[in-house]
């Protein structure tokens, strides 16, 4: 007898067709989707796109506009920023994609484990509210005192600050399919605790995840981009979005593309991001399709 | 009722703006880790230091002329090793005690007893004596020809023992008294600092108008890291002097109504590069040659400091004194031989681009300020760097803990704008073994060096003090401890509702005693 949770039915492979389809309707979400892709794309292939070294310095060209040579201008060092932005949005894309993983990952077994193994809920718990106590910010300058600046202390950041909300949304909704029929009848079979909590919890649990997953993908792309801001991420001369940013504040006045087209490209990306996110949860919530 | 109202209302806000205006506005950009003169060398601290406190002799705007202060009139002896100091009987701490003799000899000897790092700048002093409450026997083993500039320095000024012993380590922390023009009130570190007026001060040196007391009541110095931030706030008439207007806007700050701009002349401060010469990847003096020569000096000072820097290709200023001639041409930027150099030390370029020794990447870690112009000007030279396979590993750092990452063994460059008054001044600072770990973080140690340097202090002419001092130039520079990169223009920029206000060179900081400043 095998597990309504687990089999691949047809009717399974016509459900996510249907998903797809419903997504492709909605244009916005579409076009969200188009953008984000184009960026993720053209991050992961940035050697190939980029017309300049990303770490080439011409102090002859400083802080050009943008023309024809430059399509985003140069910087204060005369470095391109439009193969600075390529590079910089796939660090910024990886830093965000391993946050959001591994955060996801983290919180979604703690959930789960909370919610599977009662008697160790109320100490999950606890450790989620503290954690929960923390903004993300303070998270990452507290590593980047530790481990020093660089990407790795904003993932590490990023994935702190991700566990605790998403521990909370599997384990509520790991609590919902605990009180399921099939949980009690694949324990009476004798079902291990090892396939109750993968076949039947988790993999139940995942587009509840995945859901939040999604929508907190912006947030995090957001949060990465203040840290590296704040000097807490790549260093110099790597690029990334936020450091851009904050670099080209000084020069505000006299180029203020140096700060704005970075600054623009993340607005692109989160937004992109939100509205994506946001159809994916009208299309897969389960309580909205109810 | 409400007419009663009203007039509280406008008599607060009378009032308010009153204080306001009885209030010198001071911004700059970086903070100090504290105020006690006899434990740092850190120029943020140097501002403050003089303004509650004062030296024996004043330093003139001329930048080489000691003019009395404390002293008021000086001797010295055929041998050059003893100085008479006649003190003024006239003079007290903001405590309200009086200012003797006595304080003279506790202030040089407590430098002495904690090792400060600036001792040096006192001379080799053999011995202190209080001949009466107002004369001052200073005696040295040796002669110093720099004694009487040196002495207008922060690290010399006048300490009260009372105040020092009753603070403890709080001093210079919570509390800091003196003889200077303004008293020490509160200090909320990375904020504000705040003085007010020292009321009996009549003693100021002669090269102000005004003898003292200030014209202010009180004195707001308030931190404000961000260059655009403090562009602003100039702008907008939120405070009313500064030192560090961002220079790359300071032609937008000369055409602005409101402000003046003055510039501090004359004015030598090098920003530099030093290698620490026992780490490793910059032991060998060809690497360092490298990197020395493969920047372009003019294109940086042009491209990031807009013009407000000159290129430096010696450690001192041509127009300083006893500058060495011999020491022109040293470093001559060639890329090409830059790279033939880094070949010849054994560094070879990896798939990446970056050079490789035995297994090792040539990659130095560097410490820099993370304040004005050190993070672009850094990254730039970054730039040139990665040119001939060199990744420079930049670490940023807070100006309140610089100092003391500066004094550990766990990086391989870093970088300060250090202003000097003369060659020997950077000579005696910099390259003497003596002052190993700091301020001579190279862990340069060369006997030859040491004799040169101290034939031109204990010099009793000028040909002789010149000769010595050119000699560790000569030294120094072809070894390559350091790379020199620009000579930066100092400026101090005021709103125009002020008087009087007239940049001074001394340390990086332009206000120095600042008496004839007037709303």
């Amino acid at each position: 007898m095998s597990s309504p949770a687990l089999t691949v039915s047809p009717s399974g492979i016509e459900r996510r067709n249907s998903v797809l389809s419903r997504l492709a309707r909605d244009k916005v979400a579409l076009t969200a989707a188009v953008v984000l892709v184009t960026i993720a794309l053209a991050a992961l292939f940035a050697p190939l796109i980029a017309p300049y070294d990303p770490y080439y310095t011409d102090l002859s060209k400083p802080m050009q506009a943008p023309d024809g040579e430059h399509w985003f201008g140069t910087d204060n060092t005369g470095r391109d920023i439009f193969s600075r932005v390529l590079y910089g949005s796939r660090n910024t894309l990886v830093m965000a994609l391993a946050g959001v993983l591994a955060g996801g990952a983290l919180g979604g077994a703690l959930g789960i484990a909370s919610a599977f193994y009662r008697r160790l809920d109320p100490w999950i718990m606890r450790l989620v509210d503290i954690m929960l106590a923390f903004p993300a910010i303070l998270i990452g300058l507290s590593v980047a005192a530790i481990v020093g600046p660089g990407i790795e202390s904003v993932i590490i950041a990023l994935v702190v600050s991700t566990v605790p909300d998403v521990a909370r949304v599997a384990r509520g909704s790991a609590i919902g399919i605990m009180g399921q029929e099939f949980m009690e009848a694949g324990r009476a079979v004798g079902v291990s605790n090892g396939a109750l909590i993968w076949r039947y919890l988790t993999l139940n649990c995942i587009s509840t995840i995945s859901v939040f997953l999604t929508l907190r993908f912006g947030q995090v792309i957001l949060v990465g981009s203040a840290l590296g801001f704040l000097g807490m991420g790549a260093q110099p001369p790597e690029a990334e979005l936020g450091m851009m940013a904050a670099q080209g504040r000084d020069f505000l006045f006299m180029a203020p593309h140096i700060a704005t087209i970075p600054s623009l490209v993340i607005l692109l990306i989160v937004l992109a991001a939100n509205l994506l996110g946001d159809a994916v949860r009208d299309v897969l919530d389960p309580r909205l399709q109810q | 009722m409400k007419t009663l109202m009203m007039a509280s209302g406008l008599a607060l806000c009378l009032a308010a703006s009153l204080a306001q205006g009885q209030t010198l506005n001071y911004m700059k950009a970086l903070d100090a880790p504290h105020f006690d003169g006899h434990r740092t060398t850190w120029s943020p601290s140097s501002d403050v230091i003089n303004l509650v406190q004062d030296t024996l002799v004043a330093l003139d705007w001329d930048g080489k002329t000691a003019l009395p202060l404390l002293a008021k009139s000086w001797t010295v002896s055929p041998d050059g090793k003893t100085y008479t100091f006649k003190l003024r009987d006239d003079v007290q701490f903001c405590s309200g005690k009086k200012f003797t003799s006595a304080d003279v000899v506790y202030s040089f000897n407590r430098q002495r007893e904690v090792k400060g790092p600036f001792t040096w700048r006192a001379g080799k002093l053999k011995e202190l004596k209080a001949i009466d409450p107002y004369t001052v026997s200073y005696e040295m083993t040796e002669p110093y020809s720099d004694l009487l500039v040196q002495l207008t320095m922060f690290n010399n000024a006048i300490h009260n023992k009372e105040s020092v012993d009753q603070l403890g380590k709080d001093y210079g922390i919570k509390g800091l008294d003196g003889t200077g023009p303004w008293c020490f009130v509160s200090w909320q570190p990375r904020t504000e600092v705040v003085l007010k007026r020292h009321d009996a001060y009549r003693w100021g040196p002669s090269m102000y108008t005004n003898p003292g007391p200030v014209k202010f009541e009180r004195m707001s110095i308030k931190i404000v890291p961000e260059d655009s931030s403090r562009l602003a706030a100039m702008m907008g008439g939120r405070f009313d002097i500064t030192p560090h207007f961002p220079t790359q806007f300071i032609d937008q700050a000369k055409k602005a109504p409101m402000l003046n701009v003055d510039q501090a002349k004359p004015n030598f401060q090098l920003m530099y590069f030093g290698f620490k010469i026992d780490r490793p990847m910059v032991s060998d003096p060809r690497v360092r040659e490298a990197m020395s020569i493969g920047l372009n000096r003019a294109e940086l000072t042009k491209a990031v400091m807009l013009g407000q820097a000159d290129p430096a290709y010696t450690y001192i200023d041509p127009e300083a004194l006893d500058f060495a001639p011999s020491t022109k041409g040293i470093i001559k930027e060639d890329v090409n031989r830059a790279k033939k150099l880094l070949d010849e030390a054994g560094w070879k370029p990896g798939p990446d681009g970056i050079r490789v020794k035995d297994g090792v990447k040539l990659a130095p870690i560097v410490y820099i300020p993370q304040v004005t112009y050190f993070p672009r000007m850094t990254e730039a030279i970054q730039g040139y760097m990665r040119k001939i396979g060199i990744d420079w590993k930049i670490v940023a750092l807070d100006s309140t803990i610089m100092p003391a990452k500066l004094s550990g063994q766990d990086f391989d460059i870093w970088t300060v704008t250090v202003p000097y008054l003369s060659a020997g001044e950077l000579m005696n600072f910099y390259f003497d073994s003596a002052q190993i770990p700091v301020p001579n973080r190279m862990n340069y140690k060369d006997a030859q060096t040491d004799e040169s340097i101290r034939f031109g202090r204990t010099a009793l002419n000028d040909a002789d003090r010149a000769k010595g001092y050119a000699a560790a130039q000569e030294r120094v520079m072809k070894d390559h401890l350091w790379m020199p990169v620009m000579n930066v223009k100092m400026y101090q920029t005021s709103n125009k509702k002020i008087k009087g206000a007239r940049a001074h060179m001394l340390y990086q900081y332009t206000y120095y005693k600042g008496l004839d400043i007037a709303p």
